[in-house]
């Protein structure tokens, strides 16, 4: 009996690492493999080559998990779980002693590799709001202006800080509220725009005359009169806002704020 | 000898993509023509060429893929990441640099490199690798404007191609093809940096061309516009190339033609609005951008003189259409070892289709690095040649069905490059042929791809450089090598013509680097050892020259 599970154990023990090896083929066949990156087998893309080269398995873990800032080695620790890196340490191991020769692409089923996805962590009944705010396809999505949960533009208020958003201005703050900050620039060349002050005691202003704001790198010479008194009315960026769309909005930025 | 340049340019035809002491655009003029009129330098006498200054630039992550600007006497040249440096074209004495500033911490995945800047009105406009359109003081590299075209945290996009830039517009598209992105062409004033129009590669809902898309397929298929485009003064239309559709190799989920993708389109500079567009490749499912330069000459066909257009994509196959309502007039292959279609037909319509299919390994040719790789391609009106590099090789492509998730790679398969080609062996060429028909004078054969464009002169000469670092001339007529010179690592950027003073030079950038080069290992282990680098050689003929 003791021998029947000691058999059984040292099977388990040699089974896991194949297993796990073909678990980091697939997920290095359909994440690493592509031509920015590993290529096929580790056989080298743009990025390094990994085949037929050995590595440290606690280095390898750590550069999975984390990534290498500033080049495209992206962190993976927020979309695989441990097992699988562990499954993708073994397979890229794996590789240390193969042949030049890379076997040919077969890659079959589900994709293996979840991706990460900030909207599928919003609940539901914030989707919509989110969508709004950061909707690449609109010209006039909030984040063009406003930074928020670590994204989008510092041109406004960074909306996670904000300590003016009270539950009792809804969503019509959004329309009616008053754009603090907003000083109209009028230059010695007799150009002219409503702008906020990029960083204090500068003179580079975010010019709001189109989206995206544009960062003008002025200077002092060049800038006529610069009024604290300004025209420009949140309403006219968010126009084309319905007002339950900026309910939408409201509600997602308040429940990301909280969170915060 | 300036004085007769001149005099021959008032004789040109209108259609005149000639560059002369300047080199004012990527592709030499609007046009794309990335041919001098200058001819100090010609056949007779560029074995004599010796080095009249370098520069090196510091930044080799990448390697060095720019296009040199010149304008009156000062060359603006770009590096991976961003840098920019002004140089005394005549010295190479560095006038200012500017060094941008990167955020922390975020991933590069299209790579760091950059290829050149724009220059026009006293400013030199930069597109960024977290996707911010800059405008530099010409005199000094101060920062007059820029602005955040989209979240690179967001799209997983950025700039590397040089912006186009005419009558006071700055025209960019961006990258983003391999990944779930909707692609775009912006244009912003030079001056103010204010938005004026933007083209969606991608029509939304309700717009024409949406029915070719399936589901919410249009909101993450790619068709990024990730080089430089061309501009027609006479028509006032920009010429833009859309690259291939996401997922590259699975077009399960986006049934349909995948408009704008895979086109040529030409847009009104005014107002951004398409006039026509010309679909190279209907749903590919083989990553083969048509993302390449578009050459704008004049040619009789059947007798009568018309505008056309010439674009290489990656399939390598040459389209040629009119470029004034987007009429097909030809097209040929540049490659021999070419099975993912089987032609064309009088129309241009694909024939033949080779798909990639799920589960299950196939030889597609050439592979993904393309039949032709984005380095440009140059056209003589001299010797009334095209002058393109070429690829054989091919690769095991299998699909794999995908779900989109914004801003994240999004290829649908994988593949690995194979040897088994279907003719030859796997290597790069530089050819000389018919834009029209194809018909090839001569071709230059290499055993490795050559990846840097081409520079045709007046002087019957065309330049390039490999993979070694050689960079070298040809005799335009013949493709006979009649130069050439080590730079101490190989060739991925796009070599000019200029002049100062009267004094005629030539400018290659050096600096092994890029996708492909990352891919070539795969096929030739000791493409692994090619260093990198990064910097600018100028040659000109000794002072004693007759």
């Amino acid at each position: 009996m003791k021998y029947v599970l000691l058999i059984a154990f040292a099977a388990a023990l040699f089974a896991q690492p194949q297993a796990s090896v073909a678990r980091g083929d697939k997920l290095f066949a359909q994440g690493c493999s592509v031509g920015y990156c590993h290529g096929a087998g580790g056989s080298a893309a743009r990025a390094q080559r990994l085949r037929g080269r050995s590595f440290d398995r606690v280095y390898l873990s750590k550069v999975i998990r984390d990534g290498l800032p500033n080049t495209a080695m992206p962190a993976w620790g927020d979309r695989l779980t441990e097992p699988d890196i562990d499954a993708l340490v073994d397979y890229i191991q794996s590789l240390a002693n193969a042949s030049a020769d890379v076997p040919s692409p077969v890659v079959s089923g589900a994709p293996a590799v979840p991706q990460a996805d900030q909207a599928a962590a919003t609940p539901a009944e914030y989707r919509r709001g989110r969508e709004l705010f950061f909707d690449p396809h609109r010209a006039d999505r909030c984040a063009v202006c406003h930074r928020l949960g670590g994204a989008g533009s510092p041109v406004g208020a960074d909306l996670a800080q904000s300590a003016s958003l009270k539950i009792s201005d809804g969503p019509r703050a959004i329309r009616y509220g008053r754009a603090r900050g907003v000083r109209s620039v009028v230059l010695k060349d007799g150009d002219k725009f409503h702008g906020i002050l990029a960083e204090k005691n500068g003179t580079r202003y975010w010019d709001l005359t189109s989206l995206p704001p544009v960062l003008r790198g002025l200077t002092s010479a060049e800038i006529q009169t610069v009024q604290r008194q300004s025209a420009w009315r949140h309403r006219d960026v968010v126009k084309a806002y319905s007002l339950e769309d900026l309910q939408a909005i409201w509600n997602f930025v308040r429940w990301l704020a909280a969170k915060q | 000898m300036l004085r007769t340049l001149l005099a021959a340019s008032l004789a040109l035809p209108a259609q005149d993509g000639a560059t002369r002491a300047d080199w004012p655009h990527y592709g030499g003029q609007t046009s794309a023509w990335r041919y001098s009129a200058l001819d100090q330098v010609n056949a007779s006498n560029a074995s004599r060429l010796i080095t009249a200054w370098a520069f090196q630039t510091g930044e080799t992550d990448g390697g060095m893929q720019v296009t040199p600007i010149v304008v009156d006497g000062v060359m603006y040249v770009t590096t991976s990441k961003n840098n920019v440096f002004a140089l005394d074209a005549a010295t190479g004495r560095e006038l200012w640099s500017y060094r941008y500033i990167l955020p922390k911490g975020f991933t590069v995945f299209y790579g760091p490199w950059n290829r050149g800047v724009a220059v026009a009105d006293g400013r030199v406009f930069l597109g960024t690798l977290d996707n911010n359109l800059i405008a530099l003081d010409s005199k000094n590299g101060r920062e007059l404007w820029r602005v955040n075209i989209e979240d690179v945290n967001q799209c997983g996009c950025n700039i590397t191609a040089a912006p186009l830039v005419v009558k006071g517009k700055v025209i960019t598209g961006v990258t983003g093809g391999d990944s779930a992105h909707r692609g775009y062409i912006n244009a912003f004033d030079a001056k103010t940096g204010r938005h004026l129009w933007r083209f969606w590669t991608i029509p939304a809902p309700g717009e024409k061309g949406h029915e070719t898309w399936t589901g919410d397929s249009w909101k993450f298929g790619g068709g990024s516009a990730w080089m430089t485009g061309s501009f027609d003064a006479d028509l006032n239309l920009t010429y833009w190339s859309v690259g291939n559709p996401a997922a590259d190799f699975w077009g399960g989920n986006r049934k349909g033609a995948n408009l704008y993708t895979d086109s040529v389109v030409a847009l009104d500079l005014d107002t951004g609005k398409l006039k026509w567009y010309f679909q190279q490749i209907p749903h590919d499912v083989w990553d083969f951008d048509t993302a390449y330069e578009n050459v704008l000459i004049d040619l009789p066909v059947n007798g009568q003189t018309r505008k056309l257009l010439v674009n290489v994509n990656k399939g390598g196959f040459t389209f040629v259409v009119d470029r004034t309502n987007g009429e097909f007039v030809a097209g040929w292959p540049l490659v021999k070892n070419l099975n993912w279609i089987s032609g064309v037909n009088a129309k241009g319509e694909l024939q033949g289709r080779n798909e990639p299919v799920v589960g299950k390994a196939k030889i597609i040719c050439p592979s993904i690095g393309g039949g032709r790789s984005w380095n440009q391609a140059a056209w003589s009106p001299k010797t009334n040649l095209f002058y393109s590099t070429g690829i054989e090789w091919c690769e095991e492509v299998v699909a794999v069905p995908e779900q989109p998730k914004e801003g994240q790679v999004y290829f649908g398969g994988t593949f690995k490059l194979t040897r088994k080609v279907m003719q030859g062996e796997a290597g790069g060429h530089l050819g000389a042929y018919d834009p029209i028909s194809g018909k090839r004078a001569w071709l230059y054969e290499y055993k490795y791809p050559l990846l840097a464009s081409v520079l045709a002169t007046a002087g019957d000469l065309v330049f390039t450089g490999d993979a070694e670092g050689f960079f070298f001339a040809l005799d335009a007529r013949t493709g006979r090598k009649l130069w050439s010179f080590q730079t101490g690592s190989g060739h991925r950027g796009g070599p000019i013509a200029y002049s100062v003073n009267g004094k005629q030079f030539i400018a290659t950038p050096t600096g092994w680097g890029s996708a492909l080069a990352g891919l070539l290992p795969q096929l030739w282990p000791e493409a692994e050892r090619f260093r990198p680098g990064s910097a600018l050689f100028v040659f000109a003929l000794p002072e004693d020259t007759k």
